[in-house]
């Protein structure tokens, strides 16, 4: 009888140290099984004798037969996959809940808005617009993080910042002697470049930071329909039971985590 | 996971009746032999003679901090650990110890004409805590053997033990134990950090609240039903949980 | 199906016919109150009972379930029914587990709870007496208890034994049953009727309008901070509530030290941690970190959140968590209908 608890091994093919803490893992599933996921969809992520953990995937579907991970040390799970190197399992169950919906962003302006670790989901969807770029118009993509030496994927990011592909806007709240752009909270950047009205975008980041973002996007006219938020809670199983994860009667990790911010905003509990 | 090597375990005291010590040998042998799979013990007073100074992975310090003189011994410990766990309730909070921390007169009650004696000089009772940094904590009047156990397997993995921010009644709903209040007594557990399993109100006493406080105890709707449900005297309701949680109570000084 | 009739005096006899065919989990005493136990001698049956402590979800949902052992890096499910007879569910409970059966086969099917219902035959019973705090005859009327395989109603001379599924049936077949009277019916339905006029309390409005009030009464800051002044946060009105559901899900290891278990274990939305993140250094996220928002969220839960899903309120009014709560702040009848009237 299928038990849904029941994890799946993953094997890590490339585990790097990106900042102090936090690691990039790339893994792919072992025993023939099949990771099927969506941009902005979850798994669950375990050690056996550490328990689990919700994570987004961080990387795209349309690249190879593996994905990315990334996992900050904020706990015991997060602490004890962070020892992981090379060759070694992770223990997975998903994918679970809804992501992207990428219906919604095709033949439009897409804005991507990423705080800090909310890069991780956000570049799913960012490496699926750069692989499809076709089907979507303008593509911008701004990035807050706390300081130079928090930013994730470097390499991601020097590639952006050239590319004709994308329009890429960065942030740090708190710059250093090296860093010669931008300083500020990530809403300083609406004003480098015009958000049309008709942008859908994408939010993902601390809980502080959506309020202030999705004002200045009222500013630019962007309908509450067409901006999406990924939001993040306690998910425990990840499949609509345990019930640590509910925002008033929504449940996080099968409803969300990406919510139309219309479908959302009613709820109480949505940013506190 | 694999299992680690062998950790270097000790247990040490201060004051305290080492009563959480004892506990440790009521193990029952497969538990005791077990744990020895993965844990040497280098020091351990209540079974063994020898004492070390090398390093030590995990310390259990027992007893609460309540002399000066004690800082000295407790740093030393703190030095040579990799971690330092309070161990029991006179550890983790001070415990039954701090009862005396709102008392003026009890050493002429107790020890009358010997009461000012240099070696009965003493400070409040403190967690030790209050002298080192502690990392983790056994709770309890006398420590859970099986938490015990529990905890350790946690530290042998590099694991920060899972210990639970809810109350007692928690446990004793779980084991359907019928509650004091329900049977006319009082009872702490509504505020008593959990972990134990509940094992005295289904034994039939009230539970004191040795494992301490919960993060935010609601001290005041304790004295309320301890007057309102239980028939307590104003004063007895408020002094209540001086027995085990005095160094937790919000009018701690 | 049609029905039987059991005379009082086989009853003991049918009970333990059934003991020895599976495992009966039965109201029995416990000191001044009564749990759902294993029954070892029909002797320790108490048909009587008011209410028990925990509510019979625990015969397939218990406190505390491993879903899996692994041993290094092997898992191996813990998904193991056994076949038993739950015996005396009152009507309100076999509601409540009505509803926890859609919730766990919704969405994700959790075979870890639908295993070991399936392997459960339930008889139900009509309540013979009443708790104190009852009040299961006014909330969620439009709900009928469905889940059952028989439901007994003790009747003067005996118990109408009115079967609702082949199972329910084969159970009769382990007793001296007889085809019911008309005027056994009747009586049965006339015991129905009055034991539910004794539910001391009583919900005043309708569960849409339940619904709607205490919805709109979320930003109520006043009735929430009152209503919870006197919280402890300890999680009884969960623990015991029928319909609750939540879980903790923990891994532990054995005393080797390489094998373990991943176990869930029944979680309370009052305690303080129920809705809280670990941010690392930064310290931590806590959604629900007063004691209001915690007691609003339970309320809500039972008069609203889950209505659409269920077809009417996650409550049926059994009382337990009035009973259980020591500052007696818990009782959803006092709360929804001082929530009415503001």
């Amino acid at each position: 009888m299928n038990n849904c608890f029941v994890p799946m091994e993953a094997e890590i093919l490339r585990a790097d140290q990106v900042t102090k803490s936090e690691k990039h893992f790339t893994l792919r599933m072992k025993n023939g099984c099949r990771m099927d996921f969506a941009p902005g969809q979850i798994l669950e992520a375990s050690l056996f004798g550490f328990g689990e953990i919700p994570l987004g995937f961080a990387s795209s579907p349309t690249r190879k037969d593996s994905f990315d991970l990334v996992v900050r040390t904020v706990g015991r799970v997060s602490g004890a996959i962070n020892k992981l190197e090379k060759g070694q399992s992770v223990f997975v169950r998903g994918p679970l809940g809804h992501g992207f919906d990428l219906d919604r962003l095709r033949g439009h302006d897409v804005l991507i808005i990423a705080g800090g670790i909310g890069l991780c989901p956000t570049r799913s969807l960012i490496q699926y617009i750069l692989d499809r770029r076709s089907e979507f118009k303008g593509f911008k993509l701004f990035f807050g993080s706390k300081s130079p030496q928090d930013q994730l994927f470097l390499d991601d990011l020097s590639a952006w910042r050239n590319s004709p592909d994308v329009e890429y806007h960065e942030t740090v709240d708190k710059g250093d002697p090296g860093w010669t752009g931008n300083v500020g909270v990530i809403t300083t950047l609406f004003q480098k470049t015009k958000i049309t009205p008709d942008t859908r975008t994408v939010i993902c980041g601390p809980p502080i930071m959506y309020k202030f973002v999705i004002k200045e996007l009222e500013k630019s006219g962007v309908p509450h329909n067409h901006i999406f938020v990924d939001l993040e809670r306690r998910m425990k199983c990840g499949i609509g039971k345990c019930g640590h994860c509910q925002i008033n009667d929504k449940y996080v990790c099968i409803d969300g985590p990406v919510f139309s911010f219309d479908q959302i905003k009613h709820l109480e509990e949505v940013f506190g | 996971m694999s299992a680690v090597k062998k950790a270097r375990v000790a247990f040490f005291d201060f004051t305290c009746c080492e009563g959480c010590q004892i506990e440790l040998t009521n193990l029952g042998q497969d538990v005791f032999l077990g744990l020895l799979e993965h844990i040497e013990i280098v020091e351990f007073r209540e079974a063994m003679s020898e004492q070390t100074k090398e390093r030590i992975d995990i310390a259990f310090v027992e007893g609460s901090f309540s002399r000066e003189a004690d800082r000295a011994r407790l740093e030393e410990i703190r030095a040579r650990s990799n971690l330092v766990i309070a161990y029991g309730a006179c550890a983790a909070t001070g415990g039954i110890n701090a009862l005396k921390n709102h008392t003026t007169d009890y050493k002429k009650f107790v020890y009358s004409k010997d009461a000012n004696m240099p070696h009965l000089d003493s400070h409040n009772a403190l967690p030790v805590s209050a002298a080192i940094k502690v990392d983790f904590a056994v709770n309890g009047c006398p420590m859970d053997r099986n938490e015990f156990v529990y905890i350790v397997s946690h530290l042998l993995h590099g694991k920060t033990p899972v210990i639970p921010n809810h109350p007692v009644c928690v446990e004793c709903k779980k084991r359907e134990t019928v509650c004091r209040y329900h049977l006319g007594d009082h009872c702490m557990g509504v505020i008593a950090r959990a972990g134990c399993n509940a094992p005295c109100p289904a034994d039939g006493i009230p539970c004191e609240a040795c494992r301490g406080f919960i993060d935010q105890p609601n001290e005041a709707a304790l004295v309320k039903v301890l007057v309102e449900k239980a028939g307590f005297s104003n004063d007895r309701a408020k002094n209540k949980s001086r027995m085990f949680t005095a160094n937790l109570r919000s009018d701690v000084k | 199906m049609s029905y039987f009739f059991l005379k009082e005096s086989d009853l003991k006899d049918f009970v333990r016919k059934l003991i020895s065919s599976a495992p009966v989990i039965a109201p029995v005493a416990r000191k001044n109150k009564f749990v759902f136990a294993d029954l070892e001698s029909p002797d320790e049956l108490r048909l009587d009972y008011d209410i028990t402590i925990l509510p019979p979800k625990k015969a397939f949902f218990p406190p505390n379930q491993t879903l899996l052992s692994f041993k290094e890096n092997k898992a191996t499910s813990a998904i193991r029914p056994r076949e038993q007879i739950l015996f005396g569910v009152h009507t309100y409970d076999v509601k409540a587990i009505d509803m926890l059966d859609l919730l766990f086969a919704e969405n994700n099917a959790d075979n870890n709870y639908l295993a070991n219902r399936k392997a459960t035959t339930i008889v139900a019973m009509t309540p013979q007496a009443v708790s104190g705090r009852a009040f299961w005859e006014s909330v969620g009327k439009t709900v009928q208890p469905n889940g059952h395989d028989a439901l007994m109603t003790k009747i003067r001379e005996g118990y109408v034994f009115e079967p609702r599924t082949p199972q329910g049936t084969r159970l009769t077949k382990s007793g001296i049953f007889s085809q019911a009277s008309s005027g056994q019916l009747d009586e049965a339905s006339k015991c129905q009727s009055e034991i539910a006029a004794k539910c001391p309390e009583k919900l005043s409005h309708s569960t849409r309008e339940i619904s709607d009030k205490m919805r709109a009464s979320f930003n109520n800051e006043k009735i929430w901070h009152t209503a919870s002044l006197d919280c402890f946060s300890c999680g009884t009105c969960n623990i015991v509530c029928p319909t609750c559901y939540c879980f903790d899900v923990q891994d532990q290891w054995n005393l080797d030290q390489v094998s373990g278990a991943r176990y869930r274990t029944w979680d309370a939305c009052l305690t303080e941690d129920f809705a809280k993140i670990s941010l690392g250094p930064a310290g931590a996220e806590n959604f629900r970190e007063e004691r209001a928002e915690r007691f609003r969220h339970r309320m809500m839960r039972k008069a609203t959140y889950l209505n659409s899903r269920l077809g009417g309120p996650a409550c049926v009014g059994c009382g337990r968590c009035s009973e259980g709560c020591v500052p007696d702040i818990a009782d959803p009848v006092k709360i929804i209908n001082n929530v009415m009237e503001s």
